[in-house]
């Protein structure tokens, strides 16, 4: 992970609430010694609220990071951070190599004009535009003609799927087709940082999981660097390249999705994992042994991948009772998994919990 | 006997509330009974009072002298503009007038407010009052914009630096809060007589609720619009005017409809300085005639232009559907045709011809004056006996109310000693049965209506003042009321406070009393308050000023009038916030009282009634907000008081008296608001909500 491929890159980020932040943070870092914890509970006793606490992590170009944590855990304070609705207390945030904390109002503009997007929980659609208006705001801002922000505004319409609903009213839409809406708008200045605050959370289930599958297509095309928020397991295994876990203002864990589900760090992260199925999110090369002795003259090959699923390698290899070879994307020979322990692993993983 | 103290420190602790109330009755028992040996705790010394009139008169004087050049520069700069105003609305033919303002209606609101445009038009043309009725709408149409923007830039201001929004909302309490009356007078030495001066008035009182309103719009806009069009990269401006306020606009087109109304309102009352042949200036002139038909029929016309004005622009402030823009067109032209086939056949009717009411009224006036004559004697029993049996003795009390050819007997002090027994037995008796607050409030009333409220002692007023501001709100609201009702003390102003107090507090009685039922009765019928909700709009449309001429009709000047006119004003958010909050119990708690088995009597009693206690106290409050900017105008038809120096002040030009007085109003307004509202923030806290 170097610097130069990181999309965005927190370094130490502190969003402290109250009157005298920045001061008190500054002491309450120096009587701990820098303990983040520690400096947390300091501020706590002071009625301030330390609402995100020492956020460190890269997103890489391309990368869909999700931020994951329960209400008031301080996900939605950290993506404000980073988008810099907020300024936050302490810390560095770089967009692209470039410190947001420092830059100029002017400065921010013009990244928020060609740069970022941003999706919302419960969309902030402006209700006295129609959607084209909507969706051709942010070219507006830019100073593009008319003629060409509509224009621009359609293909984006088109892409999420609302064709010929350009001149509705968002009042005149269902929550699903509002947030493809929030989504074109985001998206109409094709911008390379794309944040969402939630944006499926407030639909119900079956839209939500229609239009994280459009969302995953989009990106596959779009190949945007992501920050995306949610306070939904399932949603965050299924989306995310890496997630982070927040609780009460600090990042516990930062993983891939199977980090997440096999290797959790605490308790805490374990127990959101919980009600999982883990054979549908860990991968093979998890339970598979590897080693300079594999044996490469096994009787059967059911062709199986380090990347498949337990679930999916389990179902390759129903009938086999023999340890199998496993290969990588390449195709060479990485080591051997016997159908007993994939079974085993995912069951016993279930039984743990 | 070493159970009674521990008895009574529990009784305490558990009646904090009533214990407080009752060291603030003692107290009023004390003074009562001192009075013989220390007068000045009933009265306070003369000595001690500061020429507060004249203080700020002097201040005040030298202040405006100041001003006045630009002032008097303002004033001509203004006339330019209401010149312009009055020949549009005057010299328009009356067909062009009316087919745009049906136009209007059409496009705002389809056939309904066509029609009520219409022909609401159409009466005043008939009332024979259409150019004195175009008079006053030059001035609101020149006022109104004045406000609007007035109030746009402030609701602005105090949205953009927060740090002015409190100091922004204080003044608007005043603004609001001080009686209009009031500032008539300054408004009057700095700006001359004349028209302009209603102009201003009229702008100061009606730019607060545009200000309020964008102000709150502006803070409702949901956080995520705002913050999309931040991420959207634009500048604060075009964040600001191109989302911010379009998005609020249904909350500043209600501050637009409260603006109108607030202008009409003030445009007439404005009118009390005369010097312009308005339609405010006609029902003054008609009510001091006592031709009471024609200031009726020109108080009609006033509930008319309210009506239109009220409807039309609340509709603004609706979703709404559009409507055909060629119909519009289409009734614009119609009018433009009208006239000018009129005018080429060279016969344009003059509006005053077209008056058909005029031998209406003269028939109301005189079967007016039949029904006077015919039922005189038991209008005046029912006024007598209001006055002589229940104002009265709430003014100056039972001992000095009771006289022989009123009551047939004289009131002795061995009365009040036997009252006094009676009473403190009874409220043992209560106290032990324990319903403590019920014996302190029998005390209290015991006392109130001996003494009068008029003459209570100023430290018990002050003393009660100050336990109820504890109660409600603590110790800061607390000394807040106690220095402010000081302030009045002082100022040499209490006597005149007190009898303020009292008409607005024995009207404000009267409201919540017959209100309460009212709502209470709206709340379990459906049919009442079918019947009940148009009568409560229409009382809320029409402008303080006109509730003068009924009252006046058939009771003539005086107290009871004034009484009546503030009843009728001030019961309405009585009522409604009532209904409302019976009527608004969430289902759930309603479906639980039902399901517990509670009767549809006791789910009232015991879920609904409490459940609606805060929204209750918030008419409550509403309602003595009202008295008391009616108590102001009901001067003119007679009371004592505040209002009445208000309005001597205003004839004489004396600002300091003026501005005193309104000050002194304003306090009384803002003490019993935040009382108020103190208990109902307390209740809803209470209730979790």
């Amino acid at each position: 992970m170097s610097e130069a491929s990181a999309a965005i890159s927190c370094r130490n980020v502190w969003q402290v609430f109250g009157a005298d932040a920045e001061q008190k943070l500054a002491k309450a870092l120096d009587e701990t010694g820098g303990a983040p914890a520690g400096a947390a509970d300091l501020l706590r006793a002071q009625d301030l609220i330390p609402a995100v606490q020492d956020a460190c992590f890269d997103v890489k170009e391309g990368e869909l990071f999700v931020i994951m944590g329960l209400s008031g855990s301080g996900k939605s304070t950290l993506i404000r951070c980073i988008s810099r609705l907020l300024d936050s207390t302490k810390g560095e945030i770089l967009i692209s190599g470039e410190d947001i904390m420092t830059a100029s109002k002017a400065r921010m503009i013009e990244l928020r004009r060609h740069k970022l997007g941003m999706v919302f929980q419960h969309f902030g659609l402006f209700p006295h535009m129609t959607v084209g208006e909507n969706v051709a705001f942010p070219l507006k801002m830019q100073g593009t003609g008319k003629k060409e922000r509509l224009q621009r505004a359609l293909e984006v319409i088109n892409l999420v799927g609302l064709e010929g609903r350009q001149e509705a009213y968002p009042r005149e839409l269902s929550g699903g087709q509002r947030q493809r809406v929030g989504i074109a708008r985001s998206l109409a200045v094709n911008p390379d940082i794309w944040f969402l605050d939630e944006p499926f959370s407030a639909l119900d289930p079956l839209i939500r999981r229609q239009l994280q599958d459009e969302f995953l297509n989009i990106q596959r095309t779009l190949k945007k660097s992501i920050v995306f928020i949610t306070h939904d397991i399932t949603e965050a295994l299924k989306l995310a390249d890496r997630i982070a876990i927040m609780r009460d203002g600090a990042i516990v864990q930062i993983g891939t999705p199977a980090d997440i589900v096999l290797k959790p760090v605490d308790d805490y992260v374990a127990e959101f994992s919980r009600d999982v199925a883990t054979g549908r999110h860990a991968t093979v090369d998890s339970v598979m042994k590897s080693g300079k002795d594999i044996n490469d003259k096994l009787k059967d090959d059911p062709g199986l991948r380090t990347d498949m699923t337990l679930e999916a390698a389990l179902a390759s290899c129903m009938s086999l009772y023999e340890e199998v070879p496993v290969r990588d994307e390449k195709g060479n020979l990485v080591g051997t998994v016997s159908p007993n322990e994939l079974a085993k692993a995912s069951l016993q993983l279930e039984a743990d919990k | 006997m070493s159970a009674l103290p521990s008895a009574l420190s529990q009784f305490v602790d558990k009646n904090r509330a009533a214990s407080a109330l009752f060291v603030v009755v003692a107290v009023g028992f004390l003074c009562l009974a001192l009075q013989p040996v220390a007068p000045w705790l009933f009265k306070w010394p003369a000595a001690l009072q500061i020429p507060a009139a004249e203080w700020i008169g002097a201040g005040l004087g030298f202040i405006l002298e100041a001003f006045k050049p630009i002032a008097r520069g303002f004033s001509a700069l203004m006339s330019y503009p209401m010149a312009g105003a009055n020949f549009l609305f005057v010299s328009t033919p009356w067909p062009i007038t009316i087919g745009v303002v049906t136009a209007i209606g059409w496009y705002i609101g389809g056939w309904r407010m066509a029609a009520l445009g219409l022909f609401g038009l159409l009466f005043v043309l008939a009332s024979g009052y259409w150019v004195e009725g175009m008079n006053t709408l030059a001035l609101v149409a020149v006022s109104v914009p004045l406000a609007l923007l007035a109030g746009l830039a402030i609701g602005m201001l105090a949205y953009e630096y927060p740090r002015f929004k409190s100091p922004v909302q204080a003044v608007l309490d005043v603004m609001q809060t001080v009686p209009t009356f009031a500032y008539l007078t300054p408004l009057l030495l700095l700006f001359g007589f004349g028209p302009v001066v209603g102009l201003i008035a009229s702008a100061i009182y009606a730019a607060p609720p545009m200000a309020r309103n964008v102000l709150l719009g502006l803070e409702r806009v949901e956080s995520e619009i705002k913050e999309a069009a931040v991420m959207s990269g634009g500048t604060r401006l075009q964040q600001l005017f191109l989302v911010e306020l379009p998005s609020a606009t249904t909350q500043i087109m209600v501050g637009v409809n409260q603006c109108l109304m607030a202008a009409l309102s003030m445009v007439i009352i404005a009118a009390v300085i005369g010097g312009f042949n308005d339609i405010g200036w006609e029902v003054l002139l008609t009510m001091r005639k006592a031709q009471f038909g024609q200031s009726f029929l020109a108080g009609l016309v006033i509930v008319v232009f309210a009506i239109i004005i009220d409807r039309m622009s609340a509709k603004l402030a609706q979703e709404r559907s559009r409507h055909d823009k060629r119909v519009v067109y289409g009734i614009g032209a119609t009018g433009v045709v009208i006239s000018i086939a009129l005018l080429l056949g060279g016969s344009l009717p003059n509006p005053s011809e077209l008056a058909v009411f005029d031998a209406i009224a003269d028939a109301v006036d005189k079967s007016l004056g039949a029904f006077t004559a015919a039922n005189g004697a038991n209008l005046d029993a029912i006024k007598n006996n209001i006055v002589f049996f229940m104002l009265l003795p709430l003014r100056i009390g039972l001992d000095g109310a009771v006289l022989p050819f009123t009551w047939g007997f004289q009131w002795t002090p061995d009365m009040s000693l036997w009252l006094f027994a009676v009473a403190a037995i009874l409220a043992a008796a209560l106290a032990y049965s324990g319903r403590a607050l019920g014996a302190v409030m029998l005390l209290f009333t015991v006392l109130l209506v001996e003494t009068g409220i008029a003459e209570l002692p100023w430290l018990f007023v002050l003393f009660g003042v100050g336990v109820l501001g504890y109660l409600s709100g603590g110790r800061k609201l607390s000394i807040l009321v106690v220095v402010l009702m000081g302030l009045i003390l002082i100022s040499g102003l209490w006597e005149r406070a007190l009898l303020s107090l009292y008409l607005s507090g024995v009207s404000v009685f009267a409201c919540a009393l017959v209100g309460g039922a009212s709502g209470l009765l709206c709340a379990v019928s459906p049919l009442a308050w079918r019947i009940v909700r148009p009568i409560c709009d229409m009382l809320q449309t029409i402008p303080l000023f006109v509730f003068l001429i009924p009252v006046l009709m058939f009771f003539q000047i005086g107290e009871f009038s004034a009484f009546l006119a503030i009843c009728a004003y001030a019961i309405v958010p009585m009522i409604r916030y009532t209904q409302h909050g019976l009527t608004t119990t969430p289902h759930e708690l309603l479906d639980a009282a039902t399901t517990s088995g509670a009767t549809a009597w006791q789910t009232l009693v015991e879920v609904r009634a409490p459940y609606a206690m805060p929204t209750i106290l918030l008419g409550l409050n509403q309602t003595i907000l009202y008295a008391f900017a009616m108590l102001v105008i009901a001067a003119l038809i007679g009371t004592t008081g505040l209002g009445q120096s208000i309005f001597l002040a205003l004839g004489k030009a004396d600002v300091g008296l003026g501005i005193a007085a309104g000050a002194a109003m304003a306090i009384l307004a803002l003490v019993a608001d935040r009382l108020v509202q103190g208990f109902a923030e307390e209740r809803r806290k209470a209730l979790g909500l």
